[in-house]
């Protein structure tokens, strides 16, 4: 079973697609031959693309948990020294705490997502189209930036504190597990919500009726339809728990402010010393990785156990349930809560910040606002150390990072698809969920192993300290869940389309640009978005890969923050986010304008605006 | 996937590729540093040394180390330049540095102490680690503790302030002199007596409420916000501060604060036509031209050292004279080979106990 990130991802579709008829004897050798043939080659390029993106570099890193002296890390050539030392101490409270976090967070993600998505899709609560382009921003905003509008709010003298707002009790219970879990949880709400709202849009009114028909209340009804929703759920589950295990952005700020070790912390911080201790960290990181099989198993053992087929081509749209007015109005006020607490808090919180004079800085007096920090970044008194260029180069490295993932993650993904229920699905499957796991300074320490060997660079290509290098680690970052978020619309997509249209005479590309394309070409522009945005956001690849000269901006802003520069590290923060969120807003508007307005009917129910 | 590839190198030449490949006979350089004034350095070289090919990968220490021992046996740097010589000590132990490379200048008395036997590394200036920051608004210089042993009195109890060594570079040095000075240890022997006197300092700190931050500037805004009222944290940081964002900020010494020399050496494994012009860069350096671009281009944080040449005078007012300030210097080879436990011990017991 698959775990798809985006739409209409249970088993229940081939149910509604027309079954091929089965091949005669005498055809059967001259059909599947030529396929098989093109399903080897289509597999053997994949898998080397794979290979070269994320297995090899990964496995290099990994290889050192047992054998450090592989990358001349230490003298042995296999030991399990290092396993025995990152199951103790500290790395092991990280190893706890990560799975504990994780499955919490996953389980009020799942939750929190399910009633969200009932609420969007059944109910006439208020602005069910803003819910929805508000999940979308969530779902862009980077976890570090969150954790920092939230520092700018809540620390001493910050935000809350010019507004006038006592929050010194908060303070405590935030920088903590407290607000570890919030955070992650709003951080993995949005991952959880497509997948639960897929289901739901799938699912008909006839199962609420029937156990309404038969007299059942609310509670009895909704134990009727969850479980026919299970595919949904768990795959709803599975996703935020691998998104948080590997999360870095909350575990090295809010976690270790609070004294509160996270697993891919303690990764990061066996490998800040000096001499780096690789081994423990790749122990950590191999822990990471199997620590999504579970949820993956669970989810195969369930969906094995009966069929979750309940969409048929009679399957009735929907109807909303109808709240009271009073109560329409209650309910929307909770959904708005959720948001401004998710959304709006850090937001406002980094936005304020940037323009308050000396920000966290112990006053008695009046509070000053001041524009100063952004004529700083935008004018900066030594030349070379403003925002522009590197905001600029994020922004390309961004355009050619998310188009290039889109590419590769559309063929995989129909890839992951056209092998629905086989042995290579399963193995492709458990293949990206474990990559989502694998934290980015794993991938970064691992390319420099693998590019940096002279039989590469002397041989073959000298990529090592280039940008390409580091555009081609983001690529190898962001398509595991790329190519999960469009796994869901590309299974939706019905050969019959495209064969039809090579009847009429189409050749091949013809037939997919004119079939294919405007049933996913809403997917396309949102997946570019989330990559585009991420790519600007990423941290721990950047800060590892960047070439000499040529930082991107998500360093720049580290190193402010770093050095005691609040004020002008925040003002770049909020200038970045604004950018992003610009750059949103054109990228749909061009479609808006270049579409056909077909295209941007498809699929408008679950990915808004 | 070669398709891909190449797309990408070709996108990634558009975008101004830095990368060595050209064939021009003259070697290119690349520097790895985390100084501030690294650039406004290596910028002045190339106006003086017309036709050198300088590459900086300018980086906090951290991920440059990680690099440099990532990259193991097929090293990419020709020169390395950040705070500390406890890294510049393993590196040479792992014979990875090339001897005799310090440039006939006349050091002074810190400079001298600074420079290995084996001639594997320079001293470029030098600041002190374990400088006791605070913020003047909050406790006057009268009120301030006089002796390591006074800073760890119920006195100062949650008023005292660090950084994390494993995330900050110059706070290793300082725990390790620390312990070198509460041991009493002399530079030879076993070091688990120092190591023991320094835990049980630090332990006695965390039980009176010690303050942890990963770096700088968080321990400084710490300070700012008067969580704090004291920092023991790099010098340079201190003055920065007290220049710059923090006016009330001032910085004392406690006897002693440990020197923390600001490091270059040249990668042994190079070929000999870069180690040459590694050699000419580290030259520059500590030539006058080179010391007074090192004190202009980073004028509120890095360039606030002491030099270690003669007869060079300091960057900034607000610093006292070097012989001034009580420093002792700890042997790097010694104390780097214990960086890994001791922090380890940091993280568990202290950080995270």
């Amino acid at each position: 079973m698959s775990v798809q990130l985006a739409p209409s991802a249970n088993r229940a579709i081939p149910r509604t697609t027309p079954l091929a008829a089965p091949p005669t004897a005498g055809t059967s050798t001259s059909v599947t031959s030529p396929a098989r043939r093109r399903v080897s080659a289509g597999s053997l390029v994949l898998w080397t693309l794979l290979g070269l993106l994320i297995i090899a570099p990964v496995g290099c890193f990994l290889i050192l948990a047992v054998s450090p002296r592989v990358f001349q890390q230490g003298p042995e050539w296999f030991t399990l020294r290092y396993v025995r030392e990152a199951f103790s101490g500290s790395t092991l409270t990280g190893i706890v705490n990560s799975l504990w976090v994780s499955t919490a967070v996953a389980l009020i993600a799942t939750v929190l997502a399910t009633t969200i998505a009932w609420l969007v899709q059944r109910t006439n609560v208020y602005g069910r189209r803003t819910w929805t382009v508000l999940t979308w921003l969530l779902l862009l905003v980077p976890t570090w930036t969150m954790t920092l509008g939230w520092t700018d709010l809540l620390q001493p003298f910050g935000v809350a504190s010019v507004l006038g707002v006592n929050t010194g009790w908060l303070y405590g219970e935030f920088f903590g597990p407290t607000g570890i879990v919030v955070v992650l949880s709003t951080a993995a709400l949005p991952f959880a919500f497509f997948i639960v709202s897929a289901g739901l849009r799938l699912l008909g009114p006839e199962l609420e009726d029937a156990a309404r028909v038969h007299g059942a209340g609310r509670w009895v009804t909704l134990r009727t339809v969850l479980p026919v929703i299970a595919p949904a759920l768990l795959g709803a589950f599975t996703i935020s728990f691998a998104e948080t295990m590997s999360d870095f952005g909350v575990a090295f700020t809010l976690g270790y402010h609070s004294h509160f070790p996270l697993a891919t912390f303690t990764l990061f911080s066996a490998i800040s010393n000096f001499p780096a201790n690789f081994s423990v960290a790749a122990v950590i990181a191999v822990v990471l990785i199997l620590s999504t099989i579970p949820p993956i198993m669970l989810q195969s053992r369930v969906m094995r156990r009966r069929s979750f087929a309940v969409v048929s081509g009679r399957t009735r749209a929907v109807r909303r349930r109808e709240f009271s007015p009073l109560a329409r109005v209650g309910v929307t006020l909770a959904l708005a809560m959720v948001y401004l607490v998710a959304l709006g808090v850090p937001i406002l919180g980094a936005g304020i910040g940037s323009i308050v004079q000396n920000l966290g800085v112990y006053s008695s007096g009046a509070v000053h606002f001041t524009t100063a920090y952004y004529q700083q970044i935008l004018h900066p008194a030594i030349v070379g150390q403003g925002l522009g260029a590197p905001l600029m180069l994020s922004n390309q490295i961004g355009l050619i990072v998310a188009t290039l993932t889109g590419v590769v993650a559309l063929v995989l993904a129909r890839r992951l698809v056209n092998t629905a229920g086989g042995w290579s699905q399963r193995v492709t499957d458990v293949f990206l969920m474990g990559s989502v796991a694998v934290p980015g300074v794993v991938l970064g320490v691992g390319y420099i192993f693998l590019y940096d060997q002279p039989f590469i660079t002397g041989h073959l290509v000298n990529l090592y300290k280039t940008l390409p290098l580091l555009m081609i680690a983001m690529v190898a970052s962001s398509l595991p869940g790329q190519t999960r978020f469009m796994a869901g619309p590309v299974s939706q997509l019905q050969p019959s389309l495209s064969e039809a249209a090579r009847v009429h005479g189409a050749g091949r590309l013809r037939a997919w640009r004119t079939t294919n394309l405007p049933l996913v070409s809403r997917v396309l522009v949102w997946g570019w978005l989330l990559t585009f945005t991420k790519v600007i956001a990423e941290l721990a690849v950047a800060q590892i890969l960047y070439p000499p000269s040529q930082e991107p901006v998500s360093v720049t802003i580290q190193s402010y923050l770093a050095n005691n520069l609040l004020g002008d590290g925040t003002a770049m923060t909020v200038v970045t986010l604004a950018e992003m969120f610009g750059v949103i807003g054109l990228a749909l508007l061009i479609y808006r304008l270049v579409a056909p307005r077909g295209w941007r009917r498809v699929g408008v129910s679950e990915l808004g605006s | 996937m070669l398709t891909v590839l190449a797309g990408v190198v070709a996108t990634g030449g558009a975008l101004s590729l830095t990368k060595n490949a050209s064939a021009s006979p003259k070697p290119t350089l690349v520097v790895y540093s985390a100084q501030g004034y690294d650039k406004a350095t290596v910028n002045a070289f190339i106006a003086t040394n017309p036709g050198f090919k300088v590459t900086l990968n300018d980086n906090s220490t951290g991920p440059l180390l990680q690099q440099i021992q990532a990259e193991g046996s097929h090293p990419t740097w020709g020169v390395l330049w950040v705070d500390g010589a406890t890294a510049f000590a393993q590196l040479d132990r792992e014979g990875l540095l090339a001897k005799h490379v310090v440039p006939k200048v006349n050091f002074n008395k810190v400079g001298l102490a600074n420079i290995p036997a084996d001639g594997s590394y320079v001293p470029t200036g030098v600041t002190a680690t374990g400088a006791l920051v605070y913020d003047s608004a909050q406790i006057s210089k009268s009120q301030l503790p006089k002796s390591w042993a006074q800073l760890s009195s119920s006195t100062f109890a949650g008023k005292i302030g660090m950084n994390d060594p494993t995330q900050s570079g110059p706070t290793y040095p300082l725990i390790a002199g620390l312990m070198n000075y509460l041991g009493h240890y002399t530079g030879k022997g076993s070091t688990a007596k120092a190591v023991k006197a320094g835990e049980s300092y630090l332990t006695t700190l965390k039980s009176n409420g010690l303050v942890i931050n990963a770096t700088n500037g968080p321990t400084l805004g710490a300070l700012a916000s008067h969580t704090i009222s004291m920092a023991i944290i790099q010098s340079s940081a201190g003055y920065g501060a007290e220049i710059s964002t923090n006016p009330t900020f001032r910085v004392a010494y406690l006897s002693p604060a440990t020197a923390l020399p600001g490091v270059i050496g040249i990668d042994g494994k190079m070929p000999m036509a870069v180690q040459a012009e590694a050699q000419k860069f580290v030259n520059f350096v500590l030539s006058a031209k080179g010391q007074h671009v090192m004190q202009t281009g980073d004028p509120q944080g890095d360039s606030l050292f002491w030099p270690v040449i003669s007869g060079e005078k300091n960057a900034s007012k607000v610093m006292p004279p070097l012989s001034s300030v009580p420093l002792q210097t700890i042997n790097p080879s010694i104390w780097g080979a214990l960086e890994t436990p001791v922090n380890n011990w940091f993280t568990a017991n202290i950080n995270n106990g």
